[in-house]
């Protein structure tokens, strides 16, 4: 295998992602979507890394990787409140700051 | 050693400023102990450096600031002859009124801010006087400019209080304006000379553009014209501060401030920047050309004129005042008016010495009129009332009190024994003013005669507001039913230490004479001075002494034996003395023609129809308004709301931006 295969696999996940947050209406799907488009980068990085024998890509991962699990902790604690509030997470009907 | 530690002179109570503001609250009497220990700090270390570099020396210190090339600006410290009297003046009047606050004070709430105000006021006035530089002098003037204001609206409570803070703060910005305008003309004028290489003129290293130094080093370079604008320009700037005619209006009115501030700023310091800013720059007033009258530069005798005409003018306002604080503050403004006069006069006369003959009279009159003013505080914090008519009788009561401002008065109204030389302060100040615009008269003939009439009546009017003053107080039988008594001995002491320098300030006169004469020579400036004492007739030394006897014996006749009925002349009836008390109509000119007619209802109001319905109404809201806001109702539709619709615009525009960016670098 070498650097395409992890590159294709990559171009998948981030297009598996970017299609569930265009589809998607459910909150919690978004934040997992938005997960899979975090991975995919961090593989990239892994990949471009061990190709060309520079670890620097790989602490970038580590990096991506903590600040995602943050992300995630917040995304989710929002969609509980929100739950609690409006008794829904689908994003169709959380649009009072519209016009 | 002291000149090393010149700049604490300013940062000791900037100190003191900052923790008893902040502090002031949990320390003694509001904290009043820090700035009494920082001004006394500030008191040693200019007498210190007094003595070290008397009788020949001067402190010199500078650092750049901001700018650079030419128009490097700098902070610095510029210690002559002249701003070391200042700073010795300043620093010891302000601590004996600081100590006598704490007793006046202290009833009042809102001490530490009343001792921060005071502190920052000393620092700022400090530092304009010794400062290097005009940029730095105008910036601390501002900065006493504000503080003046925070304290004359000390008691913001009062309606009166504000609104005088206010005119204080409007009128003195007047010249304010004019000040700057001068600084901004001069350091275009020399820009310009440094730019021109056939005057080979250039700033040494380690000088800067607005120094002194080096505004007097480029006075012969300098454009005769402009110079005598540049001039006339800051001596704006020193008539609105030393409330010279017709900027005097605010300075009565700041009398609304505790007493203690008006001892402070509004006699003994602050109004006195502005014959220190003419008396600092005096060789480029002298240097003026001279085309109104032969022999006398244009500015100076400008400021001649209106010194003169103040000091008569302000005195006949003294006269029929009833506060007693605002007979005290009329009599400031005059005695302001005799030291522009002298600069004005004298100096047209004997040259550099006239800076000598005014500070000698700015230092004496701070000395007396502070006591006049403490004095005055004293009665008002025993009887309760600021109105002579109800006071009377006091003498058996405030002996202390009494006997010092009796001092006082004598010293103002020149009271002394000629030909031995003894006498108080102001008679050596105040005399040798009059003399020199006898001089000037005998110099010039013709109108020039005009000042020393403005000097003698002035001196009579002196004599008898001051003496009504003290009689209505003092003698008598009490006006009204109040309880009062003497004030206490923190208030006491600062009296009896000024009485004995109102006393006794005049013998240092022929020192001091000489000792200023050389600070323009100190600072590389050629001034000619005419040393050839002039012989007066016998009169003209008597005269000024005779006036102020006369005066005395005016106010003893009609206010002690009571030998005239005044209530026929002080009447209603009387145009002469309801002019006099309505102060010549300046506040209804001044407030109501000036502020609300001309500058509200005429200015401001087609200022607000042109804005208001022609800007804002036809422009604005028909034409531009309008189409904004019907774009925006159209633009508005765009924001969905859906998150999936903003991700999916995000993500096409990323994707077109790859395509971009594809193209245009080519490749696979």
């Amino acid at each position: 295998m070498g650097l395409y295969s992890y590159l294709l696999i990559s171009i998948i996940i981030f297009t598996i992602g970017v299609y569930g947050i265009i589809t998607q209406r459910s909150g919690i799907k978004i934040l997992m979507c938005i997960e899979l488009l975090l991975n995919s980068a961090n593989l990239n990085l892994v990949a471009f890394s061990s190709y060309n024998g520079n670890s620097t890509g790989q602490v970038f991962a580590l990096f991506s990787i903590a600040i995602a699990a943050a992300e995630a902790a917040i995304g989710f604690a929002i969609l509980v409140a929100l739950f609690r509030l409006r008794d829904t997470i689908n994003l169709d009907n959380i649009n009072i700051l519209r016009w | 050693m002291f000149s090393d530690y010149a700049a604490l002179i300013v940062l000791l109570p900037v100190i003191a400023f900052v923790l008893t503001l902040f502090l002031g609250k949990k320390l003694y009497s509001g904290g009043a102990l820090l700035p009494i220990a920082a001004i006394a700090g500030s008191f040693i270390i200019s007498l210190g450096i007094f003595f070290e570099i008397y009788p020949g020396g001067m402190v010199q210190q500078s650092i750049p600031w901001f700018g650079n090339g030419i128009s490097q600006m700098n902070m610095g410290i510029l210690i002559d002859p002249l701003a070391i009297v200042m700073l010795m003046m300043v620093s010891f009047v302000s601590l004996l009124i600081h100590i006598y606050a704490v007793g006046y004070m202290s009833h009042d709430p809102a001490k530490p801010r009343y001792f921060a105000e005071t502190s920052l006021f000393t620092a700022a006035m400090l530092s304009v006087i010794l400062s290097d530089n005009i940029l730095q002098f105008f910036i601390s003037w501002e900065v006493v400019g504000l503080c003046s204001f925070l304290l004359i609206g000390f008691w913001y409570h009062k309606p009166s209080a504000a609104a005088a803070a206010k005119k204080a703060f409007l009128v003195t910005r007047i010249g304010d304006v004019l000040f700057l305008a001068g600084i901004v003309m001069l350091y275009v004028n020399l820009v310009e000379i440094i730019n021109n290489p056939a005057n080979a003129f250039k700033i040494e290293p380690g000088n800067f553009l607005l120094q002194f130094k080096t505004m007097f080093e480029a006075i012969p370079l300098i454009d005769k014209t402009q110079l005598t604008y540049i001039t006339l320009l800051f001596f704006g700037g020193a008539v609105g501060k030393s409330g010279q005619f017709p900027l005097h209006g605010w300075l009565p009115d700041a009398m609304e401030g505790p007493t203690t501030v008006s001892a402070l700023i509004h006699a003994a310091t602050m109004v006195t920047a502005g014959v220190y800013l003419v008396a600092r720059t005096f060789p480029m007033f002298f240097a003026t050309p001279a085309t109104i009258m032969t022999g006398v530069p244009d500015s100076l005798l400008i400021v001649a004129i209106f010194g003169g005409f103040t000091a008569l003018f302000a005195a006949t306002m003294g006269l029929v005042m009833n506060d007693i604080k605002r007979v005290l503050a009329y009599s400031t403004v005059s005695q302001l008016g005799y030291m522009m006069l002298a600069l004005g006069t004298a100096g047209a006369v004997v040259g550099a010495q006239a800076v000598g003959i005014s500070l000698f009279h700015l230092v004496s009159h701070a000395f007396f009129k502070a006591l006049l003013f403490l004095c005055a505080g004293s009665v008002i914090h025993a009887v309760g009332t600021n109105d002579i008519r109800e006071m009377g009788g006091l003498f058996n009561k405030m002996k202390i009190t009494a006997t010092t401002m009796l001092i006082a008065a004598l010293a103002l109204a020149g009271i002394g024994i000629p030909f031995i030389n003894i006498g108080t302060a102001g008679f050596f100040s105040k005399d040798m003013i009059i003399e020199k615009s006898f001089e000037f008269g005998e110099k010039t003939g013709g109108w020039g005669w005009i000042f020393y009439g403005f000097a003698i009546l002035a001196a009579l009017l002196t004599s008898i507001y001051i003496f009504r003053l003290w009689f209505m107080a003092f003698t008598g039988k009490p006006r009204s039913e109040r309880h009062s008594h003497e004030s206490p001995n923190v208030m006491t002491v600062p009296l009896m230490i000024l009485a004995l320098f109102a006393l006794f300030f005049g013998f240092s006169q022929t020192g001091f004479y000489g000792y200023l004469e050389k600070n323009f020579e100190l600072m590389g400036v050629e001034i000619a001075v005419h040393e050839e004492a002039a012989q007066l007739p016998v009169i003209i030394i008597l005269l000024p002494v005779i006036v102020g006897v006369l005066g005395f014996l005016i106010s003893y006749a009609i206010y002690y034996k009571r030998m005239i009925d005044m209530s026929k002349i002080i009447s209603s009836e009387n145009p002469l003395y309801k002019l006099l008390l309505n102060r010549y109509y300046e506040p209804k000119i001044g407030a109501d023609l000036i502020g609300v007619k001309l500058t509200h209802d005429v200015v401001a109001q087609s200022g607000e129809f042109v804005d208001r319905k022609i800007i804002d109404g036809l422009v604005i809201d028909s034409i531009i308004g309008n189409t904004i806001f019907k774009i925006g109702e159209i633009i508005r539709k765009l924001q969905t709301g859906v998150v999936q619709n903003y991700a999916s615009i995000t993500i096409l525009g990323v994707a077109l931006l790859l395509v971009l960016l594809k193209l245009k670098l080519g490749g696979v």
